[in-house]
C-alpha cells in the first residue's frame, strides 16, 4: 500500500519528490480508466466531498468534479464570487457549516494566499488546494508534470521555460517547486516587473528576452497574463506585451528546434499566444486538460487512503 | 503602609547605591531608606537574587480606549504593564476619536491618575492621522501630549512634515515618525525576500523605510527640530540615523522587542500574529538590528504592543490585521536575545532610561526620600508564556508556549505596588 507523506495537499512545497512520483504513477492509471467505455471505479463511494470555490472557475472546478464522480464520491459544491468576509461570514465558519453536514474533503480555491493552511489548522477533513491567491495550484503544477513526462518520457533534466506573468501566477509557483523537486532545470522569462525578485535563490534562471528562453528550453509553459489580479501597471499595454513577449509561429519556427507549447487555460489568443502556435501540433494544451481529471482522480484517491 | 524589599541589588546608574545589595523600604510611595537594616514592614518581599532598578518605561503602546475597548482597554493596557514590569508607558493616539483635542489626553490621563502605572498620551499630528493638515499641538503639549505621531501611518507629505517639524520648535516638541513610503509597499503582507517570493505574499522590501528615512532626515536638516524614528527594521535605517546623529541632527530611534528575536521564516506557518509592520526581516537583519543596540546606534527599545481581538487575527492571512500585543513579553525575550551580549545596565537603558530622556521625561532615581518608582525583576528566571499569563485584553502573540528568560516580580509606582507572582 502506498500514502502520501501529507494528509492534504495544500502544495507542492510540502510533498516530497516520491509523493510527486506516486500521484503521477496513480495518475498514469487513471488516466487509462477514464479512457475505457465505462469510466468509472467505485474507489471512493463512501466519501463525500465539497468543492468550495471562493473565486470564479470552469475548467478547475469541472475537472475536480469529473473526477470525483469518477471515482463515485458524493460531491457538493459551493462557489461565491465575493469573499466570505464581504457576505459577513468567516472562511472558518462557513467551511464548518459544510462539514457539519458530514463532508469528508475539502476541495477549496480562495484569492487568498495560505487560506488553505489556514484551514488545515483548524478543522479535520483533507483539504485539497484549488489554487490560493498567488501561492500555489499544486494539481496544476502535477498534471503540468504528467503531460511533460507524458510526451517525452521523462522530467528528470529537461530544460522548462515559464512565460509571463510569474509575479501573480500560482501556476508558476508550483510548477516551479514539482519541477526542481522532480530535477528539471527551469526558467522564467517576461518583463522585468512581472517577476519576483529573488527567484535565482530557487535555482531559477531568469531571462528577460523571449528569443533566448525559446532557444534555450525543451518545454514553454506559457501563462495567462492575468490582468484581474494586477491591482497597478505592470506594463504599458497589451499591445506592447504581445509584440516583444507574445508568442506567434513565426519566432518558433525560426528556432532551430522544436519544442513542446503548453497552456493552463485560459488562453487570451492573440496576446501571450497565438491560434496557430496553440492550434499546432507542438501544443499539447488540451491533452493537460485531459490529463487534470486523472491527476485529481489520483489525488483524490491517495488522500482518501485508498493507495 | 510600609513594604520592605529585601536583599535586592540594586540597579540605578544614577544611585549611590548602584549594584549594591541592600534593604529598600518604602513607606507611602517614598523610599525612606535603603540600609542592610531589616525593619518591620506589613509587606516583606524577598528579593535575594532579585535586582531592583527605576520603573520601566514602554515608549510604544496601543491602548485601544477611548474607541477600540473590545480589544484593549486603559485598565487592562495598565494591568499587562504592570505585569511586564514597566510602571510608565507612552499611548498611540490611534484612538476613536483619535487624540487631536485635549478633552482626550485629559480622558486618558484621568483614567489613570490614582493608578500604579501611569500612560503618558502622544497625540496625533495631523487631524484624523490622515497627513493633511497639523493638530492644534501647542494646545495638545501645554494638556500634557509628551510627542507628536501618527502612529503606524507615515507623514507622507512631505510638506505637512517640514510645518510639522517648523512647528514643533517653538516648544521644542518631538516627533516620532513612522516610516514607510506606502506606495511602496501597498498591499504588502510581510518582508520582501525569498520567503515572500515562496509564498507568493506581497513583499515590503526595506527600501520603504529607508526612503522616506533617509527623506525625513534632509527635511530635518532643513527644518531644525527633532525626529524619533519608530520601530525600526532595516540595518540601512540605523546607519542613515546614525550618521545624522553624527552631523550633529537631533534624531534617536527604537526598535520593537519582538523584531529582535523573530525572522521571516517563521510566516511560512500563516501566523497571523507574525504579521506586523514593519515585517519580520531576515535573520541577517535581526544580527545587524542586534549590535545597533549593543553600540547605542539604536537608542531605545519598544513593546509595540497592538491588541487585536481574535476575530481581526483568526482570518486569512492577507486579511488579517497587522501588530501583536508586547508588553508582557518584552523583557523576557529581549533579556534572552541580549544578554549575552548587552549588560544589564544596558539594557535598562533602553527600557528605563533612554525612552525618558527622549520624551524630556523626569527620571526617577533609587535614592532614600524618593518617590519609589521601581521595578523589582529576576533577571535570571525561565519560565514559559502562557495565555494564563496575558492581562491583555487581546491574546494575538506568538510567543505562547515560549521560554522567556527573566521576569519582573513586582513593580512600586504611585504610592501603590504590584506583586506578580
Amino acid at each position: 500500500m502506498s500514502q502520501l507523506s501529507v494528509p492534504h495537499l495544500l502544495g507542492i512545497k510540502e510533498l516530497t519528490r516520491e509523493d510527486i512520483e506516486l500521484i503521477l504513477t496513480t495518475a498514469k492509471h487513471f488516466k487509462e480508466i477514464i479512457n475505457r467505455p465505462i469510466k468509472k471505479v467505485p474507489s471512493l463511494r463512501d466519501v463525500t466531498i465539497a468543492n468550495v470555490f471562493f473565486e470564479n472557475s470552469t475548467r478547475t472546478r469541472l475537472s475536480f468534479e469529473l473526477a470525483q464522480k469518477r471515482l463515485s464520491a458524493d460531491v457538493v459544491n459551493f462557489s461565491s464570487s465575493s469573499s466570505s468576509v464581504k457576505k459577513g461570514e468567516t472562511l472558518l465558519d462557513t467551511v464548518n457549516n459544510i462539514l457539519a453536514m458530514k463532508v469528508d474533503m475539502i476541495v477549496m480555491r480562495h484569492s487568498s494566499v495560505g487560506a488553505p493552511h489556514f484551514l488545515a489548522k483548524h478543522i479535520k477533513a483533507n483539504i485539497v488546494n484549488a489554487g490560493d491567491g498567488t501561492h500555489e495550484h499544486p494539481t496544476q503544477a502535477l498534471l503540468d508534470s504528467f503531460s511533460i513526462h507524458e510526451k517525452l518520457g521523462v522530467v528528470e533534466g529537461k530544460k522548462v521555460c515559464i512565460f509571463g506573468d510569474i509575479l501573480h501566477s500560482r501556476v508558476a509557483l508550483s510548477n516551479i517547486f514539482a519541477l526542481k523537486k522532480q530535477g528539471a532545470e527551469v526558467m522564467v522569462c517576461g518583463p522585468n516587473t512581472l517577476l519576483p525578485r529573488y527567484l535565482n535563490e530557487l535555482g531559477v534562471k531568469v531571462e528577460l528576452d523571449l528569443r533566448k528562453a525559446l532557444q534555450w528550453c525543451d518545454v514553454a509553459n506559457v501563462l495567462r497574463i492575468q490582468l484581474e489580479r494586477q491591482t497597478i501597471k505592470y506594463f504599458p499595454s497589451l499591445r506592447e506585451y504581445s509584440l516583444y513577449y507574445g508568442i506567434n509561429k513565426e519566432i518558433l519556427d525560426s528556432l532551430d528546434k522544436e519544442i513542446l507549447i503548453m497552456h493552463p487555460g485560459p488562453i487570451n489568443r492573440g496576446i501571450e499566444i497565438t491560434s496557430d502556435v496553440a492550434d499546432s501540433p507542438h501544443s499539447i494544451i488540451l491533452d493537460q486538460v485531459e490529463n487534470g481529471v486523472a491527476v485529481r482522480m489520483a489525488v483524490l484517491y491517495l488522500l482518501a487512503g485508498r493507495g | 503602609m510600609r513594604v520592605l524589599i529585601k536583599g535586592a541589588e540594586i540597579i540605578d546608574k544614577n544611585s549611590t547605591h548602584h549594584r549594591t545589595v541592600k534593604n529598600v523600604l518604602v513607606v507611602d510611595g517614598i523610599i525612606q531608606q535603603i540600609s542592610n537594616e531589616d525593619n518591620g514592614a506589613e509587606t516583606i518581599i524577598d528579593a535575594h537574587g532579585l535586582q531592583l532598578s527605576i520603573g520601566w518605561f514602554d515608549m510604544r503602546t496601543t491602548i485601544g480606549e477611548p474607541g477600540f475597548e473590545h480589544k484593549e482597554d486603559i485598565a487592562s493596557v495598565c494591568a499587562a504593564a504592570a505585569a511586564g514590569g514597566f510602571t510608565d508607558i507612552a499611548s498611540l493616539p490611534d484612538t476613536k476619536p483619535v487624540v487631536q483635542s485635549k478633552n482626550v489626553v485629559s480622558f486618558i490621563k484621568s483614567k489613570c491618575r490614582d493608578q500604579l502605572v501611569q500612560v503618558h498620551p502622544m497625540a496625533a499630528v495631523t487631524n484624523n492621522r490622515e497627513g493633511k493638515e497639523i493638530t492644534e499641538m501647542m494646545d495638545l503639549h501645554y494638556a500634557g501630549a509628551v510627542a507628536f505621531t501618527d502612529g503606524d501611518l507615515p507623514i507622507w507629505h512631505s510638506d505637512v512634515l517640514l510645518k510639522t517639524l517648523q512647528y514643533l520648535k517653538t516648544f521644542d516638541g518631538l516627533l516620532i515618525n513612522h516610516a514607510e513610503d506606502n506606495h511602496i509597499s501597498h498591499f504588502g503582507q510581510m518582508n520582501e525576500s525569498i520567503e515572500s517570493t515562496m509564498l507568493g505574499l506581497k513583499g515590503i522590501p526595506k527600501i520603504a523605510e529607508e526612503l522616506m528615512v533617509e527623506r525625513d532626515l534632509s527635511i530635518l536638516k532643513y527644518t531644525g527640530g527633532k525626529i524619533h524614528f519608530a520601530h525600526i527594521s532595516s540595518p540601512k535605517s540605523v546607519a542613515l540615523i546614525s550618521l545624522a546623529k553624527s552631523e550633529g541632527l537631533s534624531v534617536t530611534c527604537d526598535v520593537a522587542a519582538y523584531q529582535l528575536v523573530l525572522n521571516d521564516t517563521l510566516v511560512q506557518t500563516f501566523d497571523t500574529n507574525l504579521k506586523v509592520n514593519p515585517p519580520l526581516r531576515t535573520q541577517e537583519d535581526i544580527q545587524l538590528l542586534i549590535a545597533a543596540v549593543a553600540t547605542g546606534a539604536i537608542d531605545a527599545i519598544v513593546s509595540d504592543h497592538i491588541p487585536q481581538d481574535v476575530e481581526s487575527k483568526n482570518l486569512e492571512f492577507d486579511l488579517a490585521e497587522f501588530g501583536m500585543i508586547g508588553l508582557e513579553t518584552t523583557f523576557g525575550i529581549v533579556n534572552k536575545a541580549l544578554s549575552s551580549c548587552l549588560l544589564i545596565e544596558q539594557l535598562l537603558d533602553k527600557i528605563a532610561y533612554r525612552p525618558r530622556e527622549i520624551l524630556k521625561l523626569h527620571i526617577p532615581t533609587i535614592e532614600e526620600n524618593q518617590p519609589a518608582n521601581l521595578t523589582l525583576f529576576d533577571p535570571n528566571m525561565e519560565w514559559q508564556f502562557e495565555k494564563s499569563h496575558i492581562k491583555s485584553k487581546s491574546k494575538n502573540t506568538p510567543f505562547l508556549g515560549h521560554t522567556l528568560k527573566g521576569r519582573a516580580k513586582a513593580v512600586f509606582n504611585n504610592n501603590h505596588f504590584i506583586l506578580n507572582y
